[in-house]
């Protein structure tokens, strides 16, 4: 019994990195209606960045984390700016800006990946395509036992921001004039623009927004499972986050929330029943048969293609 | 005094002459190179090893050129990346055969490419030594396609795991243990199929084979579940970081026994990543950094002068095969005129090899595999490793 709980505690704290990860895809997703496949990289230049402001550079780690989520923000910047409003602008083909984030995506891989010691970019990683993890005693490490369960302080700090933020995300969409002004451009952006809503300006700051969260989960997910690498966003991540996406329903932050504890959950019950080798398996036949099902998603609405 | 003048004269000579002569043999190759090709994963997932064999081999080449190299040839090595991929993996190796005319080639650095770009090799009758590749069937009687022209200086799995697994058992008895492997990547699989069959071997009960891909985000689930078979040893058979993880996420969730790994454990960026999570965690290696005979010495030297870094095992089998393939080179007499002929000879001489290298006194057995001593070593807990024991092949 005891390990069941541990178990379920583990679904929940994968839940919460796989949701906190596909929140940043589905407010992008929700808005400018592109899948933004940098979307991965950004949450390893989190990682990174934090990881080279405490480990090369000797920063605390309040800081790291400060300069990881500005620099993810940044990021998001250089993708509104150099991957999806100048296709955005020649009215391309929605497959093109997918084409244009994986680009983006794989130089920014390629950037952490060549980078070494006394080199261009040295002063941002020096271990090529190892996984390191942040040095003892620089980051809070702690583990809890009640009841003979093993409570992880990093894993938990997820588990509560998560939260936290999906209220705080909620709340701004509804509630603030920046997120009526997001909603509306996810609605309509022509119509948008004709209301005197700066729509370019919107999608900009929906991608800081986005880039931002990204970031922060990169230096969550380095802080919890002490592994960071060029290859953490695109090899752990990124597969489950569209699973999660659709799941949830593509562009529902609630939906991105669920269907993240959905499928962690559903994971870890496959383990625990069938074994270990089908919980991939089924986990995705669950986004097959949603995809059969109810193609919308948990909590997406069925919705007319957009002009 | 006129004849013995005249005899001087002579005998001078015929000393020049056959100085000449001499000289003339043993520089037949000055002015000439000899093509070599090397196939590594210097990006992705074997990107954590790659690097180090191509600093190995670089360091290696350059060595044999500055003392004058192959019978007066210079080496030339064309260094390319697998990307860790398969496929571009035998992509390259048939570039390295058909325009740049290699007659040896080293690499992969995975097991899983190996399977892949060995065939091309084989095929094209060109020596390919595997320095990385640990797998099982990679040469000998396992491989169905080897014909005879690949060589490994990499020890094998099937041998290194059942010695580490001996040299625990043999010291502490452990009664249980559980493994854990990726079943996505062949070097893992097949780590776990040798386990399967050593530990009980050793008398290790093994209660549970825990199965996960190499992808997992967290991997915590597959650790409680072999946590809570309360076991006294946790066998890793993986790449890299996936073991430091493990280690880590076991410690934390109460595991205080023994981790017994492979190859994957053998570099310092596992074990700097493990940190003291992964102090005592033992492994079979080719190589150890602190020997100090002669050949390892003036490697680990020239290593840290060249690189500021401290080598690691790949690098010291990739640098010990240039060193091997240069041997067989040299006893080959290369015609360097005819890259099949060239090849030939390379591939008779490699079977004859036996030479001192920085892994230990080597040879290869019949079946082209390496036998040199085996070197038990532990994790240190600060990114290093202590040597447990040696053992002498048999």
């Amino acid at each position: 019994m005891r390990n069941d709980v541990q178990q379920l505690l583990n679904g929940l704290f994968l839940g919460s990195i796989y949701a906190l990860f596909a929140l940043g895809y589905t407010l992008v997703f929700g808005v400018l209606d592109v899948l933004n496949l940098a979307h991965s990289s950004v949450f390893t230049m989190g990682a990174v960045v934090s990881y080279s402001v405490v480990a090369i550079h000797g920063g605390p780690f309040w800081l790291a984390a400060v300069l990881g989520i500005a620099v993810s923000g940044g990021l998001g910047l250089v993708i509104e700016y150099a991957s999806l409003r100048p296709l955005r602008r020649r009215a391309a083909p929605p497959i093109t800006a997918l084409v244009s984030t994986i680009g983006l995506a794989l130089v920014l891989v390629s950037l952490i990946e060549q980078a070494r010691g006394g080199a261009l970019f040295g002063w941002l990683w020096r271990d090529g395509a190892n996984s390191v993890r942040f040095p003892r005693g620089s980051v809070p490490e702690k583990t809890f036992r009640p009841f003979g369960l093993t409570l992880d302080v990093n894993k938990a700090a997820i588990l509560v921001v998560t939260v936290v933020l999906v209220v705080a995300l909620a709340w701004i969409l509804r509630r603030s004039g920046a997120g009526r002004a997001m909603r509306a451009v996810a609605e309509n952006p022509r119509a948008a623009r004709y209301m005197g809503i700066d729509v370019d300006r919107v999608m900009a700051v929906t991608l800081v927004a986005s880039s931002a969260l990204a970031g922060l989960a990169g230096i969550l997910y380095g802080l919890a499972i002490s592994d960071i690498s060029p290859y953490i966003g695109r090899d752990q991540l990124e597969l489950r986050g569209l699973a999660v996406l659709v799941l949830g329903g593509m562009g529902s932050v609630v939906g991105s929330v669920v269907g993240g504890y959905l499928l962690a959950i559903a994971e870890v019950v496959a383990l625990l029943t069938i074994g270990s080798n089908f919980r991939a398996a089924v986990a995705f036949g669950l986004l097959f048969v949603m995809l059969v099902v109810r193609p919308q998603g948990l909590f997406g609405a069925a919705r007319p293609e957009r002009s | 005094m006129v004849l013995r003048l005249r005899t001087v004269v002579v005998l001078a000579g015929l000393l020049l002459g056959t100085t000449a002569c001499a000289s003339g043999a043993r520089s037949s190759g000055t002015g000439k190179t000899i093509q070599l090709g090397a196939v590594f994963s210097l990006t992705g997932a074997g990107g954590v090893y790659g690097p180090q064999q191509r600093n190995g081999v670089q360091l290696a080449v350059d060595t044999i050129n500055a003392n004058g190299g192959i019978n007066g040839a210079k080496i030339a090595i064309d260094i390319v990346d697998d990307g860790s991929d398969k496929a571009q993996a035998a992509q390259q190796t048939q570039r390295l055969i058909q325009d740049l005319k290699a007659v040896a080639i080293i690499g992969p650095t995975l097991s899983n490419s190996a399977v892949a770009a060995h065939p091309i090799a084989a095929n094209a009758k060109v020596p390919m030594l595997a320095v990385s590749n640990t797998g099982i069937g990679i040469v000998g009687s396992g491989c169905t396609y080897c014909a005879g022209w690949i060589f490994r200086d990499s020890l094998g799995e099937s041998v290194a795991f059942p010695t580490n697994i001996k040299t625990y058992a043999d010291a502490k008895h452990p009664k249980t243990g559980v493994v854990l492997f990726p079943n996505d990547d062949k070097f893992s699989a097949d780590g776990a199929a040798i386990v399967k069959d050593a530990a009980p071997a050793n008398g290790i009960q093994l209660v549970d084979a825990i199965e996960f891909t190499k992808a997992e985000t967290d991997l915590a689930p597959y650790v409680t579940r072999a946590v809570q078979k309360k076991p006294d040893v946790l066998f890793i058979t993986s790449l890299g970081g996936i073991a430091a993880k493990i280690m880590s996420e076991a410690r934390k969730q109460g595991f205080s026994g023994q981790f017994l790994g492979g190859n994957g454990f053998n570099t310092p960026a596992v074990s700097k990543q493990a940190g003291a999570d992964g102090k005592g965690a033992q492994s079979a290696s080719a190589w150890y950094i602190g020997n100090d005979f002669p050949a390892n010495a003036s490697f680990v030297k020239a290593y840290q002068a060249k690189f500021a870094a401290e080598p690691d095992q790949f690098a010291a089998q990739a640098y010990a095969g240039v060193q091997i393939v240069a041997d067989a080179a040299t006893r080959a007499k290369l015609g360097l005129v005819d890259a099949v002929k060239d090849r030939q000879a390379i591939r008779d001489a490699l079977e004859k090899t036996s030479l001192p290298t920085v892994l230990g006194s080597f040879q290869f057995t019949p079946d082209h595999d390496v036998r040199q001593t085996i070197w038990v070593i532990a994790m240190d807990g600060n990114g290093g490793f202590t040597l447990v024991n040696s053992v002498k092949p048999s």
